[in-house]
């Protein structure tokens, strides 16, 4: 073991290698309170990379109902219950901006647990059976009742459910790869893409075991194992309709209720998605606790009781929350990004508008300016622009029936 | 003919370049989570195993019951196993024992391997399903065996390989039903359905799904474990070392099991020389070495999880007739 820093723990904890963050890493920032689960993203993967014979139960993208969905079923509860130790619980009264934005995680990783509990391999965990893998959208909808006889009113509904969409989190610290006896999975340097080598993989599903997000997942066809790859040709600029600039994935780039937004989190505090995740902070990883470190961020959903976000987002839900609720000018604009072109922005600059509109929310001032948002490719070129305000087109008189 | 012999001597540095550089890589990167051999691992067992010599007339299926004859007279050696304990993940110990005798009539050598496993494991297809297997491992080159030595019996070591043969239930199965990959959908049909009722969602789609060999991944990549008719029940491989096992690019072993009473006796054959360089070679009247391991599928037994002998045993092969 060695010791390596994850800073959404905000300490160093065990991993079984170096740590060795890839030159930029590919990340995504869901925002849940859009998300309506139409499932497109989810058949976006489905028809590109796991429509064939023995993949059937593969859905390397999902979107399920919190608190009961889960696919695998119940793969949170099953996991956060190895991992508990009577005192998971955070520190926050000190903070870094950079080493420990959220405080310090006093609990176990899925690492620590493992190694406390003497079971002689890297990680904690457990091999969903096939069972488990059916009915992906078991739970579909299925609000929880904490308080049936009131009416739900924000600031938290009594009667609550929310969408969560997943694929694999490309860790930086993945299970799946330090469960590999083989080194048949493998972190990308340039990108941070986690991969399993089909050549290599000899199906012993180990990064089935102890991948916390159970995104690897075992085919019987081929008797090895597969995950999702993050589309890494379109990643890479492989795919002709971007003429060579880096593509966002299919599951993004489908997204119809515009709740996604992907790049690469690097050091650039112009990089609307490194902007949203380490300097604004609102957007969090997903169950931080696991230790894996993961790169698929959520703007966590407002309604939801707080006390479960915490658990699943870690301690920086409410504040999360109250920035997203009375955004910021610049948090606005960059939230107007989301899902405004294909090929992955860069950077992000901001061209000041008149003020539009004034309000209170939650007693809180709000002020809206209708600025001009302008997004750059990695090549520095322009490739989109956008204003907070829609435009409103006024359709002539004479096409008012026509489409 | 002889433009096909002068590739295979070109393309044999390129390979051991290949594997040399795949093995440097995982060795450097194996240290955690291993624990040094002790020094009586390195001293082999006293119990040296007899290949015996028979005249044999190689029946037209090579199956248990028409080899039992031949083994007859060869005598046993009973090989203690344990749990893996070194390398993560540790497992197995379920097998304490195995019973191996050999024999050969100067073309072809048999090593037959005898041991109780009370569940019979022969599919891999669902996701917690974990087959029976067998693995034989030899040290690669005219090695001898001594404390002085250092060549690790566990899956050899950097620059001391070690050429294995691993003998799988469920490659065997496969073979037996239908002379290739047992399809899942024949063994284990609707398994992904969400109601086990449903008889139609299988073939529903069987056109669109049947037609893209390209995205089987394992497949695409020429994995050995994913190609539809391999023909053969046993893999041959190399490793140096934990987490170094590699599929050879040319396979010559072969191999036929029976499961009765909770006892699995499993043979694996191969011709005493080959052509490979990274295949264990055979002399009659002559020393060998081997190793062995155990997996059991109903323990969840696979990789480094399995139940393992500690020490290099060592086998004369007798002579032949006319020697």
């Amino acid at each position: 073991m060695t010791l390596v820093h994850n800073w959404h723990l905000g300490r160093r904890m065990e991993y079984p290698y170096f740590e060795s963050r890839p030159k930029r890493q590919f990340a995504a920032i869901f925002n849940i309170n859009r998300c309506i689960a139409c499932q497109t993203c989810t058949m976006a993967c489905k028809s590109a990379w796991t429509y064939n014979k023995g993949q059937e139960h593969m859905w390397w993208n999902n979107v399920e109902t919190k608190p009961y969905g889960g696919y695998p079923q119940s793969w949170d509860v099953k996991t956060l219950k190895l991992i508990d130790n009577g005192e998971n619980t955070w520190y926050t009264d000190e903070k870094d901006e950079k080493l420990s934005p959220y405080g310090v995680y006093e609990g176990d990783t899925i690492f620590e647990a493992a190694a406390k509990k003497n079971i002689n391999q890297w990680a904690v965990g457990y091999i969903p059976e096939d069972k488990e893998w059916r009915s992906p959208n078991f739970g579909e909808d299925v609000a929880k009742s904490n308080k049936p006889d009131e009416y739900s009113s924000l600031p938290e509904h009594s009667r609550w459910f929310f969408y969560m969409q997943r694929l694999c989190n490309h860790c930086t610290y993945p299970g799946c790869l330090a469960a590999c006896p083989r080194k048949a999975i493998y972190k990308r340097k340039e990108d941070g893409i986690v991969l399993i080598d089909q050549k290599r993989c000899r199906g012993y599903r180990k990064c089935v075991e102890q991948c916390p997000y159970k995104k690897p997942m075992f085919r019987g066809l081929t008797r090895v194992s597969e995950k999702c790859i993050a589309c890494y040709p379109r990643i890479e600029g492989r795919d002709p309709l971007t003429k060579g600039r880096p593509m966002e994935t299919r599951c993004m780039a489908a997204c119809v209720g515009q709740i996604r937004l992907q790049g690469f989190l690097d050091d650039n505090p112009k990089n609307p998605v490194t902007w949203l995740i380490r300097h604004d902070k609102l957007a969090l990883p997903l169950y931080p606790q696991f230790g894996t470190e993961p790169n698929i961020y959520y703007i966590p959903p407002r309604w939801a009781p707080r006390s479960y976000l915490r658990q699943m987002f870690g301690p920086g839900v409410d504040e999360a929350i109250d920035k997203f609720m009375v955004p910021s000018r610049e948090r606005l604009a960059v939230m107007s990004l989301f899902r405004m072109a294909q090929s992955i922005i860069f950077e992000y600059k901001i061209e000041e508008g008149p003020k539009v509109f004034e309000t209170t929310i939650h007693g809180k001032k709000f002020e809206m300016y209708n600025d001009t948002v302008i997004g750059y490719g990695e090549d520095g070129q322009e490739i989109v622009r956008t204003t907070i305000e829609e435009p409103i087109h006024i359709r002539d008189p004479k096409h008012y029936n026509s489409i | 003919m002889k433009k096909g012999f002068s590739l295979l001597k070109y393309s044999l540095p390129l390979l051991g370049a290949a594997f040399l550089s795949a093995t440097l890589f995982a060795a450097e990167e194996t240290a955690p989570g291993v624990k040094g051999a002790s020094e009586e691992e390195f001293t082999p067992a006293k119990e040296v195993l007899t290949v015996k010599y028979v005249q044999l007339d190689k029946p037209y299926h090579m199956d248990v019951e028409s080899l039992k004859g031949a083994f007859k007279d060869a005598n046993p050696v009973k090989v203690p196993l344990q749990k893996q304990d070194k390398a993560f993940p540790n497992g197995g110990g379920s097998v304490t024992g195995a019973e191996v005798k050999a024999i050969h009539d100067g073309i072809t050598i048999y090593f037959q391997i005898t041991w109780s496993d009370p569940t019979k494991n022969a599919r891999s297809i669902a996701v917690q399903e974990f087959r029976d297997a067998v693995a034989l491992m030899f040290p690669l080159g005219a090695v001898e065996i001594t404390p002085a030595e250092h060549f690790s019996p566990r899956m050899g070591d950097r620059e001391k390989p070690t050429n294995l043969w691993h003998w799988k239930a469920d490659w065997e199965a496969d073979l037996l039903v239908k002379g290739e990959l047992e399809d899942v959908e024949v063994q284990y049909p609707n398994m992904h359905d969400d109601f086990n009722f449903n008889p139609y969602s299988a073939y529903y789609h069987r056109e669109l799904i049947t037609s893209v060999e390209v995205l089987s991944g394992g497949r695409a990549a020429n994995n050995l474990l994913s190609q539809p008719g391999r023909g053969r029940t046993v893999e041959d491989l190399n490793a140096e070392g934990f987490g170094t096992l590699t599929t050879q690019d040319h396979q010559d072993v072969n191999g036929c099991s029976h499961y009765e009473d909770g006892v699995w006796t499993v043979i694996m054959y191969r011709s005493l020389i080959t052509q490979d360089p990274h295949d264990v070679q055979f002399v009659p009247g002559g020393n060998a070495f081997y190793n062995m391991a155990v997996w059991n599928g109903g323990e969840q037994d696979r990789n480094g999880q399995k139940n393992i002998s500690t020490q290099w045993h060592p086998a004369t092969l007798e002579k032949v007739a006319w020697q």
